[in-house]
């Protein structure tokens, strides 16, 4: 492992009963990275997702992030070293406002203590102004400042995708793990979508990792694609590469005619 | 702008700050000129009870999320543990009235805290049924409370508490209440909480500790529900473990959704609205009808339930509960 690994899974297993939702699961990530995770449906991408940012603990197995186990903490705990997601059906705290979305993921950052909170004193208040010009610069660049006040789940469904995400980028994490970002939009949504996940990798010098269905996503922005079928990682490559690997072939469309006969 | 908006703020707060003290005032001289009576003095010190107690609740439910069914079982262990001390020390002033006050407070909140380690982990419905469990372990606990503390009475109720809660005390403590409430949820800690409320997986995942402000929530309310318990006791001067059955933590719920969730206003106005309509119609009606308020009640709740879903406020406030950002 080089200094550059953020993410470094090794041996992950995780059952449910007997089920192996994932298994043998080897994945590293390179720092700037952008990775796509893909696979057909059932093929275990979102346990990984959950394995990662702690919602599920692995059967057996390792997740180092930044070269420390994380694979034993809870979820907030690892939001707090610096991995956050988005959620495949958007969860949006929908009836706050935009602007207590983004403050709540920045919340931690600066701890104030209950007294301070009762009492507003003068530490309450400049960690107050603190907490609201982060989140409205991160809003600013999302293009919502304008709906600062607005409640969440009154805003289309578009923005509610780009609110998910200023939110998990607030509290500046590491790498970010988005989860069907592109999951019913259109194609010029999509083409939009894609020019923002680039731009916020440069602009916040993250790592992601997103899981995706939509090929053209997949195919137009990800470096490495990693390719899981029955929980296990079955073919990893550059987008190109993949594309032709038999096995992905066989993975998504089924084995050949031919084969079926011998 | 900024300078105006400021000084429309300091203006609004003097108003608020002159309306609260002119409101106890007029009230202070009708009581103390006995036109209002010592019966209905009583009436409304006990609607502060209330206000301060559901005000607990709707910190729990209302704004962190948590649906209890116990809290008349930590109002109750105020109750006693205030009377208790105040009983035992055998005298009385001011002083140790805060002293029951706030250790009645306390205690609630310590075993908020004890049971609220292992039931806060679970949902809604579930988590509903295990505070009503811990609600009649309470209750039996008050009822055969006298085996190991005689003084506290037991089944056969406790007497002879000293009467020391006037509409002074409420007032004070209703006021502190509220500013306490509506500083907090407009706070970072307070912002987690209703995360909690709204999606627990999603506030896990932006690093909220989901476990700690729900059990921050639950001691919170449960120390509000302590100390109103504590006024209760110096109020009546007499306490029964009838009054702190799961029945009662119902009369809270209700006060809670009537007034709407998370709207402090809102649980103002139902607490004093109940209350005074419960005892309103007791004068109100003619004799022969008399019983007819228990119909007339719950119709009443049937009828906002049909008309306003949300309840009376239903998440709205009073302008002057709004809070100000600084700009």
């Amino acid at each position: 492992m080089n200094n550059d690994t953020v993410l470094a899974i090794t041996n992950l297993n995780r059952y449910f009963g007997g089920l192996k939702a994932v298994s043998n699961f080897n994945m590293v990530i390179n720092k700037h990275e952008l990775v796509g995770l893909i696979g057909p449906n059932g093929a275990g991408k979102t346990t990984v997702f959950n394995l990662i940012t702690g919602m599920y603990s692995p059967t057996s197995g390792s997740i180092k992030f930044l070269g420390e186990e994380i694979s034993n903490l809870k979820p907030h705990q690892i939001a707090q070293q610096g991995v956050t997601r988005t959620f495949q059906n958007i969860r949006l705290f929908s009836s706050l406002s935009v602007l207590d979305n983004v403050r709540i993921a920045y919340h931690y950052k600066i701890d104030y203590g209950i007294a301070h909170a009762i009492f507003h004193s003068r530490k309450f208040s400049s960690a107050e102004k603190l907490i609201k010009e982060k989140s409205l610069e991160v809003l600013e660049l999302f293009g919502l400042a304008s709906r600062a006040e607005e409640i969440a789940k009154n805003l289309p469904y578009g923005e509610q995708r780009r609110l998910e995400i200023a939110r998990a980028l607030v509290s500046k994490p590491q790498l970010l793990l988005l989860d069907e970002p592109a999951a019913g939009m259109n194609p010029s949504e999509i083409k939009n979508l894609m020019e923002l996940i680039h731009f916020i990798r440069d602009r916040f010098n993250l790592t992601i990792l997103l899981i995706e269905h939509q090929m053209r996503v997949v195919m137009g922005i990800c470096e490495r694609v990693v390719v899981m079928d029955f929980g296990e990682v079955i073919s990893q490559g550059r987008p190109e590469e993949i594309q032709s690997d038999p096995k992905v072939i066989e993975a998504y469309l089924g084995k050949t005619t031919t084969e079926w006969r011998e | 702008m900024i300078e105006k908006s400021y000084i429309k703020n300091q203006t609004t707060k003097i108003k608020v700050i002159l309306f609260i003290i002119i409101f106890y005032a007029v009230l202070q001289v009708l009581m103390s000129t006995q036109i209002i009576n010592n019966y209905w003095q009583q009436i409304i010190c006990f609607a502060g009870v209330m206000t301060i107690s559901a005000l607990g609740l709707n910190l729990i439910y209302g704004f962190t999320g948590q649906f209890s069914l116990g809290h008349a079982a930590f109002f109750g262990i105020g109750a006693y543990t205030s009377a208790f001390i105040i009983k035992t020390a055998h005298f009385n002033n001011t002083f140790l009235l805060i002293i029951g006050l706030i250790a009645g407070g306390i205690f609630a909140g310590v075993i908020a805290f004890l049971i609220g380690l292992p039931i806060l982990r679970l949902r809604s419905d579930y988590l509903g049924i295990a505070t009503l469990g811990f609600g009649i372990i309470m209750k039996v606990i008050f009822d055969n409370a006298d085996a190991v503390f005689p003084v506290l009475g037991g089944s056969r109720g406790m007497v002879g508490i000293p009467q020391m809660t006037n509409f002074a005390w409420v007032y004070l403590l209703v006021f502190f209440t509220v500013i306490i409430l509506r500083n907090l949820i407009n706070s970072a800690p307070g912002r987690a909480l209703i995360s909690v409320r709204e999606d627990e997986i999603a506030s896990e995942s932006v690093g909220v500790n989901t476990t700690k402000y729900k059990t921050l929530g639950f001691v919170i309310g449960s120390i509000f529900a302590g100390v109103a318990g504590g006024l209760y006791a110096h109020l009546y001067a007499f306490l029964h473990p009838q009054n702190f059955d799961f029945l009662k933590s119902i009369d809270v719920l209700l006060i809670v959704v009537l007034g709407g969730m998370a709207s402090i206003s809102g649980t103002i106005i139902a607490a004093v609205v109940w209350v005074l309509i419960l005892e309103g119609l007791r004068v109100v009606l003619p004799e022969a009808i008399l019983d007819w308020r228990l119909v007339i009640y719950p119709l009443l709740l049937i009828l906002i339930m049909i008309f306003r879903p949300g309840g009376i406020f239903s998440g709205k406030e009073f302008k002057f509960l709004h809070y100000q950002e600084k700009k």
